[in-house]
């Protein structure tokens, strides 16, 4: 009972990490449909913001992501505005511009850093709950709460406020949230810009519990679409689950099959999760062909 | 769409080609440094060729095909470790059974769209990695398989280097004929059919699944033909090196990209512009600050892709069209 009650909390410590990287990709994939291979390469810069401030200004990493969070958002509008918006109708060609994307993000943090592995230390590392036999550290902690927190934040944004409205609208038909008077293309661009924030903060309130290296977002990368289509594109309570479901199983499958195949694991639930309902778990049968109607 | 070119001009153009390719290894031949681009060059190209059918004619755009690359490279080693086969036979399990897994794993991603398809097959390839990495006694685990240079033609080991230059420009010579062929057939303009209308060809009373699983199979095939010579070259072989992306998985779809996807000549322009640049780079680059000659490629499929969607075919088509419109 014990173990199984530790690796359960093990489960939901990952899912928390995994949910948290994935927020962001589940408005840029899961709302807007773009397909941001470069995701984990927002995270890592996030990151690497996160050990910038430490390092030169002496800033907590959890207090650095006032200044993470705007100056990813101000990159989105960059990436968004170059890379992303004369693509907006052609998603293998998104694959492409967002795969080099990522191998030139990944490549320019590798050749300022040399290849040296960076730490960021923060006050809150020290701290730790125990209840029985299993700790908790203050750093996942934090992690499980703020995951939850922006969840919910992101719910309300999303069902409130005119500008959530807009981009829900735009998700269910393009031309239709035209008619009505959507600025469309700048709906885009605030959800990609968004979708960068949240993947920059991620990065900020993770940075404490890894080693920096450039090529970390390749391990979120592949987790993060599986998170958003697991728990049904666009949904953000889904997506909160799906993080859940895919930490739970790597945790259970790692310690009950064999640690070498916990990823398969998950990988496998993926694909048919994909092959049998491509919307997920909560989300809207035949959702996945929304946001393609204007390209055909 | 235009005429068909009669046989013998295909066939007397296809093999004019191949001669182009050949030059750059005769007046090479005695360099070492570039023989063993070339090598890679005409691989890839092959590699290229063989994703091209089904990611361009086909239109499903495959990330997975690492996996199949992958099952031709450890077959064919363990074959020959195991039982001292030669990779020459060696290919042939590798390669059947590639033309069975493919068209069992695609077949029920078919029915996903554009960038779920993409996202399926990738995660199809991860899958592959974690299984590697798990069946140490088929694949040797994370330390890979290693195969002792014993040079004879049997084992398909050479001292020198322009043999290997020569197999390689062969395989590729072999994808794009089959191409030729395939494209000339009836599965050929069922595919075009299905690429360009799924609806309309299934109207048209084409079984649309048949054809991509076929297709599918001659591709993955062809693939796993690629895998098992690239082991029998560098003779070690692991898990990262056959299931990375940007060497192998998503490199055949970037390839055909830059050359032009959906031709059969793009994919063997795209390597022969890609690997030498790459190589080039890494050489000039790599050891002053490793990762920036990454940068420039990254930048390069970042600029091919906003700026050059029918790649460097479409792009020569383009301006031979303007220039004969011109003329006339």
């Amino acid at each position: 009972m014990e173990t199984l009650l530790n690796v359960l909390v093990v489960g939901i410590l990952l899912g928390g990490i995994y949910g948290l990287v994935s927020i962001g990709l589940n408005l840029i994939f899961g709302v807007i449909r773009i397909v941001n291979f470069a995701q984990g390469e927002l995270v890592m810069l996030g990151m690497y913001g996160a050990f910038l401030a430490y390092s030169m200004l002496g800033l907590d990493p959890y207090v650095s992501t006032l200044i993470v969070m705007p100056a990813m958002f101000l990159f989105g509008v960059i990436v968004q505005r170059v890379a992303i918006q004369p693509l907006q109708a052609e998603s293998s060609m998104q694959i492409f511009a967002t795969f080099g994307l990522l191998t030139v993000l990944q490549n320019v943090v590798l050749v300022f850093t040399r290849g040296e592995g960076y730490s960021v230390a923060t006050k809150v590392a020290s701290f730790s709950i125990a209840i029985g036999e299993i700790r908790i550290t203050g750093t996942h902690l934090i992690i499980l709460i703020a995951v939850t927190a922006i969840s919910v934040l992101l719910h309300l944004f999303l069902q409130r406020t005119l500008m959530g409205k807009s981009i829900r609208a735009v998700t269910q038909d393009r031309q239709a949230a035209r008619l009505m008077g959507i600025n469309v293309e700048r709906t885009f661009m605030v959800t990609f810009d968004i979708g960068s924030a949240l993947a920059g903060l991620a990065g900020a309130l993770i940075a404490p519990i890894y080693t920096l290296s450039p090529g970390i977002g390749d391990n979120f990368i592949l987790a993060a679409f599986a998170v958003v289509v697991l728990g049904g594109l666009g949904s953000v309570a889904g997506a909160w689950a799906g993080g859940m479901i895919v930490g739970i199983v790597e945790a259970f499958a790692g310690y009950y099959i064999d640690p070498e195949l916990k990823q398969a694991i998950w990988f496998l639930i993926f694909l048919l999760v994909l092959v049998i309902r491509p919307t997920g778990l909560s989300g809207q049968v035949g959702a996945e062909e929304v946001g393609f109607r204007e390209q055909s | 769409m235009s005429a068909i070119p009669s046989t013998t001009r295909t066939w007397c153009l296809y093999a004019g080609g191949l001669l182009v390719t050949l030059l750059p290894l005769a007046v090479l031949s005695g360099d070492l440094f570039w023989v063993n681009i070339l090598i890679y060059t005409y691989l890839f190209a092959g590699l290229a060729v063989a994703w091209n059918i089904i990611g361009g004619f086909g239109g499903q755009f495959s990330l997975g095909h690492g996996v199949f690359f992958a099952v031709g490279a450890y077959m064919t080693a363990r074959l020959y470790l195991g039982w001292e086969i030669s990779p020459w036979l060696g290919m042939i399990p590798g390669a059947l059974l590639c033309a069975t897994i493919g068209p069992l794993v695609f077949w029920p991603t078919f029915r996903l769209k554009g960038s779920f398809f993409a996202i399926a097959t990738l995660a199809f390839n991860e899958v592959g990695l974690v299984m590697a990495n798990y069946l140490h006694t088929v694949t040797g685990g994370p330390r890979g398989l290693q195969i002792p240079f014993k040079a004879g033609l049997g084992n398909m080991i050479f001292a020198d280097q322009c043999i290997w230059a020569l197999i390689m420009f062969g395989f590729m010579a072999l994808c794009v004929a089959i191409t030729i062929v395939l494209m000339r057939s009836r599965l050929g303009y069922y595919l075009l059919a299905v690429r360009e209308d799924e609806e309309a060809a299934h109207a048209a009373g084409i079984d649309v699944t048949r054809v991509k699983l076929r297709d599918t199979a001659l591709s993955a095939a062809l693939a796993s033909i690629g895998g098992s010579l690239f082991a029998m070259y560098i003779r070690t072989i692991d898990p990262p090196t056959l299931f990375s992306l940007a060497d192998i998985g998503v490199k055949f779809a970037l390839i055909a990209l830059i050359g032009g996807i959906g031709t059969i000549i793009g994919p063997v322009l795209g390597a022969f512009l890609i690997i030498p640049a790459e190589s080039y780079l890494r050489a000039v680059m790599g050891g002053g600050l490793p990762g920036l000659h990454l940068v420039v490629m990254g930048g390069v499929m970042l600029l091919a892709a906003l700026f050059m969607r029918r790649g460097v075919a479409g792009a020569l088509d383009a301006l031979w069209r303007r220039r004969s419109r011109s003329a006339s």
